[in-house]
């Protein structure tokens, strides 16, 4: 039973990496980080579910709590982007480049 | 028997929307994909007896955070033509598959290798508000305060950063 | 312990003392406003003094002691040790020791009270009284040092402070060359005393490495080691002592102001040499050989110094050559082993030499720093105090009886004639015969005749007293220091040489009455050929001579400096100049420049993934994870 649930969190982790390192949109590797984050709250409550201990709830609301304020940020952070460049492309932004 | 069929539905669902999120070109339809991930994983909580925490993903996740999403995705007022070429997007998509493959094995391996998997059946609190409040509120009392005040300083941080060339411009 | 006493270390303490103070006070003057140059003349002036008081005070206890067990020591704190050996920062008093602080302290005393009036409106004048104040606690260092490593402190010491002395007027890249060339060359005589004092560790250091130890276990000193801790020693004092081959930074070190230059003649710096030889009479007595190589070498430089001294036109010059001079009859003295006949020289010049550099600093003073002799003249009237002070000192110095001169200087020749080096005693009569012949000249063109530059004379006046006081004071001292020494020929016996003898491995020989009133008569005789020829030429007022043939080539100092020039430093700089541009960059420094080189192209190399996507970054870090994934799957079975 929670390999189940533990091999649905690893898939949709993966599938969130994927976003992140193939995808050029912004909005599409911001929300594939919000995947990643799902994915590894699935795992928690399935670990709380089959330890019976809510610690794994409190975590979960934790994570929540931390990808709001990120989402705030983040999106505040697209928005100065797209206002200086004009694009939602990750490629435009190569100031480290060497 | 009606667990499994109703796990294997949500299942099905959570892995298509994600998948459409890395697919779609249009940042508009791979939200609409994540509140697809998003709803299915609620289901799943509430399978897993997590009653307050599903409440919250539907609430939070599913509401706030991605109607924020496609408010600011609509705010942006981004059409096709502004978005990137990515006309090798599933080049990389493969690639990426490619080299994840090895990463998703081993997680696999390592879930598989864990011992006890059967469920145990739980009491009828468990999950709920109360019982939830009361370890939090016992157990997690510093991390709670911290995360408080973390979310304090995104919203100045938020409202600084997007406020303030606002003013300047 | 009956022999310890505290305040041994106090009297090279406080010039110390009053150089730091003196020093903190001139750097908080660069920044924050003049300081009265009294306070600084009075802090300067405290050091020494107290030194002298506290030196009085130790020569009476010495006094006051069994002749056989005259000595105090004093250690300050142990400095370091090495396994068995502790080398402690002690201080030993004992009757050689206390007559070399016994007038160190005196003379330098007076040269800072005199170089209140010299360097008045200066404007570095505590930095001027800061060095002199660390250069006399040096010397006191020297003096005082339980043993050869504590010596060697001091001995650094005023060769630093020489150094820093000479350069003092810093503008002129003159004197700052001077100044180097003062410190390379006694570098150089440096490490000879540092490879003596290391052989000498290594032959018997075993039982204890200060003197008292040393000379109890010198017996077991095997002649060659000996010789070569004696040659090595010789090479410091040399070095020190300005002697052959050594000798040519002391004319120069004339860059420095008046009182240094005194300083560094009289009390400190270049009795050094001979104080050490004598320190080590002890060893020198068991290798005769060693003391012939010292007595040759001494009375050659000062025959070479002395026909020098007899061309130059730079009164200061002059007064150098005549005090490289001196020292060759002191290291003549000490090499023929009469150790008391030597260092007594040393006493005795030390009131003369300053009282002539000091006067010669009042000429110069007066004429506003003009040091050449041809264009001076007539002083005589005008600066009556200074005149017949310098009279005195140059009597002295020609070894006039009964000026202090003539005693100390009679009694090397007589030593050397008594032990039977003639060739040294000819040398010695001679050189005496043209010390007198040169110092007369100097005062001849400089105090009698016509003035030869009026302008300069119309404004020359007499010294302040705080110039002329030092001098009348160290006119006395030059005038009477010799009667301490009397010879048992004039009713005396021998005053210092007793007092010296607990000290030193000295050798009377005992000769007859004959040869010690032959000795004194060709002396006398000497000093009148001299002087009367000296008169016959300068006396009564004389023109500049065109110097051609022997004298351009002594004016020139025999080109001396030249040959060193050309024989020691140019090939010296050719070889450095070879590895400095072909051995250097080609091979000590290729590997390093290969390594740069490598990482150069290796960093070209790397640059290819700073592609500056941070999407690519996370690609590479996911890279990164898979490999790690793949490597712990391999260990999970």
């Amino acid at each position: 039973m929670i390999q189940d649930y533990l091999i649905l969190s690893v898939i949709l982790f993966c599938i969130g990496i994927l976003g992140v390192v193939s995808r050029r949109n912004v909005l599409i590797v911001f929300m594939s980080i919000e995947l990643m984050l799902n994915a590894a709250n699935l795992a928690f409550i399935a670990f709380s579910r089959f330890h019976v201990s809510m610690d794994g709830h409190v975590l979960a609301m934790m994570v929540m709590a931390v990808a709001a304020a990120e989402a705030a940020l983040a999106l505040a952070v697209v928005i100065l982007l797209h206002r200086h460049k004009g694009k939602l492309d990750t490629n435009v932004f190569s100031l480290l480049k060497g | 028997m009606f667990a499994e069929w109703l796990f294997t539905g949500f299942s099905i669902l959570s892995v298509l929307g994600a998948i459409g999120l890395v697919i779609f070109r249009h940042p508009m339809n791979g939200a609409m994909s994540l509140v697809i991930t998003m709803i299915s994983l609620a289901g799943l909580y509430a399978l897993l007896s997590a009653k307050l925490i599903f409440a919250i993903q539907l609430i939070v996740y599913a509401g706030a955070i991605m109607s924020l999403m496609v408010f600011i995705i609509m705010f942006l007022n981004v059409q096709t033509e502004d978005l990137p070429e990515e006309k090798n997007r599933f080049l990389y998509l493969f690639g990426g598959a490619v080299v994840l493959a090895p990463v998703f094995f081993f997680l696999k391996k390592v879930v598989t290798s864990l011992p006890g998997s059967e469920a145990t059946i739980v009491g009828g609190g468990f999950g709920g508000v109360k019982e939830v409040g009361l370890v939090l509120f016992r157990d997690w009392l510093l991390p709670f305060e911290i995360v408080s005040i973390l979310l304090l300083v995104a919203l100045v941080g938020a409202v600084l950063l997007a406020g303030k060339r606002r003013m300047s411009q | 312990m009956e022999h310890t006493v505290s305040y041994l270390g106090l009297i090279p303490l406080f010039p110390l003392m009053g150089a730091l103070v003196l020093g903190v006070m001139h750097i908080y003057s660069c920044s924050r406003g003049k300081i009265p140059e009294k306070l600084y003349a009075g802090i300067a002036c405290v050091g020494p003094v107290i030194s002298f008081i506290y030196a009085l005070i130790v020569f009476f206890q010495l006094k006051g002691m069994p002749p056989e067990s005259r000595f105090l020591v004093h250690d300050a704190f142990t400095w370091f040790s090495v396994g068995d050996l502790h080398i402690t920062m002690g201080f030993l008093a004992d009757p050689l020791s206390s007559l070399m602080l016994l007038f160190v302290t005196f003379i330098g005393s007076l040269i800072h009270i005199y170089s209140i009036g010299y360097m008045a409106k200066d404007e570095n004048f505590g930095k001027f009284f800061s060095y002199m104040n660390l250069f006399l606690g040096s010397m006191l260092i020297l003096v005082l040092g339980s043993g050869p490593v504590v010596m060697f402190v001091g001995w650094e010491g005023v060769g630093l402070c020489s150094y820093l002395l000479i350069s003092y007027y810093s503008e002129d890249t003159d004197n700052v060359l001077a100044g180097n060339k003062a410190f390379i060359v006694n570098r150089i005589g440096d490490l000879g005393f540092l490879l003596g004092m290391a052989f000498l560790f290594w032959a018997i250091g075993a039982g204890g490495f200060d003197y008292l130890s040393l000379r109890e276990n010198s017996h077991l000193l095997t002649p060659g080691i000996g010789l070569v801790v004696c040659l090595l020693l010789f090479v410091g004092a040399c070095g020190k002592s300005a002697q052959i081959p050594l000798f040519v930074w002391l004319p120069d070190a004339m860059a420095g102001p008046t009182p240094v230059s005194a300083l560094i003649h009289a009390a400190t710096m270049v009795t050094a040499g001979v104080y050490m030889v004598a320190r080590f009479s002890f060893i020198y007595a068991h290798v005769p050989i060693a003391g012939t190589v010292v007595a040759w070498t001494g009375i050659l430089t000062a025959l070479l110094a002395a026909i020098f001294g007899m061309f130059q036109r730079d009164i200061k010059k002059i007064l150098a050559y005549s005090t490289v001079s001196q020292l060759g009859y002191m290291f003549a003295g000490v090499g023929v082993a009469a150790y008391s006949a030597g260092i007594f020289h040393v006493f005795t010049h030390a009131f003369f030499k300053a009282l002539l550099f000091l006067g010669a600093g009042a000429v110069i003073y007066a004429l506003h720093h003009e040091q050449d002799i041809w264009k001076m003249g007539g002083l005589k009237d005008k600066m009556p105090k200074t005149y017949w002070t310098m009279l005195i000192g140059a009597l002295a110095l020609a070894g006039c009886p009964p000026f202090a001169g003539f005693f100390s200087k009679d009694e090397i020749l007589f030593s050397a004639l008594a032990t039977g080096h003639t060739g040294i005693w000819v040398i010695g009569v001679t050189v005496a015969g043209i010390t007198a012949y040169y110092t007369f000249r100097m005062i001849f063109l400089v105090f009698h005749g016509t003035p030869r530059d009026k302008e300069a004379f119309d404004h020359a006046e007499e010294a302040p007293g705080v110039m002329t006081i030092p001098l009348i004071v160290l006119a006395v001292g030059a005038l009477f220091a010799g009667f301490l020494n009397l010879p048992s020929i004039f009713g005396g016996n021998l005053n210092v040489s007793h007092w010296l003898a607990p000290s030193l491995v000295d050798h009377h020989p005992h000769v007859g009455i004959s040869v010690e009133l032959l000795a004194i008569a060709t002396s006398v005789i000497a000093f009148a050929i001299g002087i009367t020829i000296a008169y016959r030429k300068f006396g009564m007022g004389a023109e500049e001579p065109e110097y051609t043939g022997f004298a351009k080539f002594g004016y020139n100092k025999f080109y001396i400096d030249e040959l060193y020039n050309t024989v020691l430093i140019k090939p010296y700089k050719a070889i450095g100049s070879v590895i400095w541009k072909s051995l250097e960059p080609n091979v000590t420094d290729l590997p390093v420049k290969l390594s740069s080189w490598l990482y150069q192209k290796a960093g070209a190399a790397f640059k290819v993934f700073q592609v500056g996507y941070v999407r690519i970054y996370a690609i590479y870090m996911v890279i990164g994870l898979s490999i790690m994934s793949l490597l712990l799957s391999q260990s999970l079975n």
